[in-house]
């Protein structure tokens, strides 16, 4: 359906086509016919295999004609052999291979191979990463191939560290890459997790990576400053992890509350009272939010009742290496913990401002780029991100001049609005 | 330095005036020739085709048009005993034809018609032990099923009949670093399975688990010069995506980000004012008497180098003039598909010649309204 075009011509040359494809559906209707009926019948033979491949290789979107061979295949399967099945399934590859050389983006394809391998006794898995690679060198967005080479680098144990050497070779030799740069984005924070527990911001990643990350933006960005896949991935790493932003002790009510930037899995939440972990049961404002912006527990009774005690909470958050310590003094009934930098940062702009110096870096590299492209908009984004998250106040003029050159994008009027709110 | 941006030119003489009665002429013959070689090969997918013929009449005023009792007959002839509905009879059935016949019912108000608690079972079995959805029995799984899920039984009223906390977090579990959504976990951003994610976020009321202003950026940038929108960076324009990335951006309430003039215009340029109907984009014309000269020119001079007699030559002219200037434009070819999005964009772009149309489940807003259907969106 998409990308098909309509030649005038003459009315010979027009004859002749209608012909031609007269010709094309009457042998298309009968094939069809004679495998539906075949399968009505319930038989499952070679005979039925060879039928729908002649279908198969150039309608590989008839997806009962998949499922039929599946059937047929399967039972196939109960009169052979172990190393017959293993050839039967590897000539089924082959003929997959031939369909995806026609058509390269069919779900039903792709999808059947799959399955091909959860029947071959013994799947081939670097064969079929080499199948990704040539697929992937002519087209390096198809999805399919890119979904099916997760599966293959799962099954087979490929490391992340491989798979990051691909996108790099990759992301260094295509224009269109964005593919390349998601699959990265999916990639590092398997790789180089925030080391625990220091962090009170967690990056998605550690900071030695993350200045490699921004070297390999700016190298992408600088080489070609419409390399928009560059600028999506630049804003990731600047971007911010979800995080603890509250953590609320109550003596009276024996409780603690924690509350996130944005709703989150209690999976890893964990309590330390006085250097001793808790066993605590985290609820939900609602019974069955599994999500939430907000963790309530009860603390064990009488562990925090006495006033003249002081103690020590540490809210511990594992699925992101970061925590959060709150302390209730003596003579407190109740204590509130949060960075006094907090509330501006979530207010201010979705940049995390805890490595300014390394942001500083980065405003001047953008801007240097800036001197060059002065109408690059996803530049001049980009510093306007990082100005709002250094300095808004000082940045203001500059601020405002930037979204003047931005003009018509609506999105870029809403940005400016809303920062301007927070002028005032 | 700098990297064409891959777009399209509209031409100055592309259609720029919406010609509804060409569409509803257009849809109301389609699948009357069924010899037709299109209309054959694409039988695939014959539920959703005539969902989407259906839904375009509707939209347009004209649903009276289509016949409506072969097609309800045709649809009790497609549910098979384990109650999913196939695309066309004899063909296996799966989600998608599920969702696209019980639309067709709903639209009809005929859903009884059918055995709806079998539909109901048949969608329940294909949840996965990590919430996903199956889209039937041998196992694909993919975001567009967990939509094809929640809307059906939506549309059903049966949503509880499904482990729903699973299914939120099998979804979110594919949401990316753009903020938006592919089809599994690690799958690069699509609009549409953004739309499929949307809608189901929307129809579960998790629309609060998006971040709103980080994906309506990611789709406010698919609007190329054309005013066209691509589907993910670096791609062509489409007018399905006029449907999937508008859709979604009103579902996440950021559809003011868009340019909706040159959005319209870049849709109506995908009209085809002979035939009617919406193709993918808009008809390329090619300066006919200007390529037309160069060939000529080209033959004289090769027919001088060669010398032959004059009245060969004559001749030979005469069959080049017939071989070359017919060949006057190229056009895109039409279709239902992109005939239903590009009627459902313009109407969400506010179009008053045409219905309303529903942004989560691609349906006039006046059969949600019927069913008691109001699925959130954000503002």
């Amino acid at each position: 359906m998409h990308g098909r075009v309509k030649v005038k011509s003459t009315a010979q040359q027009e004859e002749e086509k209608r012909k031609e494809r007269e010709k094309k559906l009457k042998a298309f209707v009968s094939a069809r016919d004679a495998v539906l009926r075949k399968r009505s019948a319930g038989e499952h033979d070679e005979e039925a295999l060879q039928l729908t491949q002649q279908l198969l290789s150039s309608n590989p979107d008839f997806a009962t004609l998949w499922n039929y061979r599946r059937e047929v295949l399967l039972q196939l399967e109960t009169s052979r052999e172990k190393d017959e099945v293993q050839k039967l399934y590897e000539s089924e590859l082959h003929f997959i291979e031939a369909c995806l050389k026609v058509n390269p983006k069919s779900y039903g394809c792709w999808h059947h191979r799959s399955w091909v391998n959860t029947r071959l006794p013994q799947p081939d898995w670097t064969r079929e990463l080499g199948l990704c690679d040539r697929c992937l060198s002519l087209d390096e967005r198809n999805f399919h191939c890119w979904d099916y080479r997760r599966v293959v680098v799962k099954e087979s144990g490929v490391s992340v560290e491989q798979e990051l050497q691909f996108t790099d070779r990759l992301i260094g030799s295509n224009f269109s890459n964005y593919s390349s740069w998601h699959y990265r984005s999916t990639l590092l924070p398997q790789l180089h997790p925030q080391p625990a527990p220091d962090s009170i911001h967690s990056h998605r990643v550690c900071e030695e990576q993350l200045l490699k990350e921004y070297e390999l933006a700016h190298n992408a960005f600088f080489t070609d400053p419409n390399d928009q896949s560059a600028w999506f991935y630049y804003r990731w790493l600047l971007g911010r992890e979800e995080m603890i932003s509250c953590v609320y002790v109550s003596r009276e009510r024996e409780r603690v509350s924690v509350a996130f930037s944005k709703p989150v899995h209690s999976e890893g939440l964990m309590l330390v009272l006085d250097g001793q972990p808790q066993q605590v049961e985290w609820r939900s404002t609602h019974p069955r939010l599994r999500h939430s912006p907000v963790w309530l527990c009860d603390l064990p009774p009488g562990s925090v009742s006495d006033i003249s005690n002081e103690h020590n909470l540490t809210v511990h958050w594992t699925e992101k290496y970061t925590h959060r310590d709150c302390a209730l003094y003596t003579g407190c009934a109740e204590s509130w913990c949060r960075d006094s930098a907090t509330d501006q940062e979530l207010f201010r702009s979705e940049l995390s401002v805890e490595k300014s110096s390394v942001l500083q870096a980065e405003l001047q590299s953008c801007n240097q780029l800036l001197e060059l492209e002065p109408q690059n908009k996803w530049c001049l984004l980009t510093i306007i991100l990082l100005m709002r998250a250094l300095d808004p106040l000082g940045h203001e003029k500059e601020t405002l001049a930037h979204f003047q050159t931005l003009k018509v994008r609506k999105y870029y009027h809403y940005l400016n609005e809303r920062y301007s709110g927070s002028r005032k | 330095m700098g990297t064409q941006v891959k777009d399209v030119v509209i031409k100055p003489e592309a259609p720029n005036t919406l010609l509804l009665d060409k569409h509803a002429d257009y849809i109301a013959a389609y699948g009357s020739k069924k010899d037709d070689y299109e209309y054959t090969l694409s039988e695939y997918l014959r539920m959703s085709g005539i969902y989407w013929g259906l839904t375009v009449m509707d939209l347009m005023g004209q649903l009276s048009r289509m016949n409506r009792e072969e097609i309800i007959e045709f649809i009790k002839s497609c549910q098979h005993d384990c109650g999913g509905i196939s695309a066309s009879t004899g063909h296996d059935p799966h989600l998608l034809y599920t969702l696209s016949a019980v639309q067709i019912l709903s639209l009809y108000d005929s859903i009884n018609v059918i055995d709806v608690d079998k539909v109901v079972d048949y969608v329940k079995g294909l949840q996965q032990e990590d919430g996903s959805f199956a889209g039937d029995k041998w196992g694909e799984i993919d975001t567009r099923f967990s939509f094809c899920a929640v809307a059906t039984l939506a549309l059903l009223g049966k949503l509880d009949v499904i482990n729903m906390d699973k299914a939120v977090g099998f979804v979110l579990s594919c949401m990316n670093f753009d903020g938006g959504f592919g089809c599994r976990p690690g799958s690069e951003s699509h609009a549409g399975q953004i739309y499929c994610c949307t809608g189901f976020l929307s129809i579960t009321g998790q629309l609060h688990k998006v971040n709103a202003d980080l994906l309506g950026w990611w789709l406010c940038e698919r609007q190329l010069p054309s005013g066209g929108l691509n589907g993910r960076p670096e791609k062509l324009p489409d007018v399905c995506y006029s449907w999937w990335v508008l859709a979604s951006l009103k579902i996440i309430g950021r559809i003011h980000w868009i340019d909706k003039a040159k959005l319209r215009s870049f849709i109506l340029a995908c009209q085809d004012e002979e035939t009617g109907g919406f193709a993918d984009r808009p008809g390329d014309m090619v300066s006919s008497l200007w390529n037309c000269h160069i060939q000529f020119c080209i033959c004289i001079y090769i027919l001088h180098v060669i010398s032959l007699g004059l009245a060969i030559l004559y001749t030979e002219l005469i069959i080049l003039c017939g071989t070359f200037l017919p060949v006057l434009y190229i056009s895109i070819q039409v279709d239902p598909f992109h005939t239903l999005f590009g009627v459902a964009g313009l109407s969400l772009l506010g179009d008053e010649q045409i219905k309303p149309v529903n942004p989560v489940f691609c349906m006039p807003e006046d059969v949600l309204q019927r069913i008691g259907l109001q699925p959130d969106l954000l503002n």
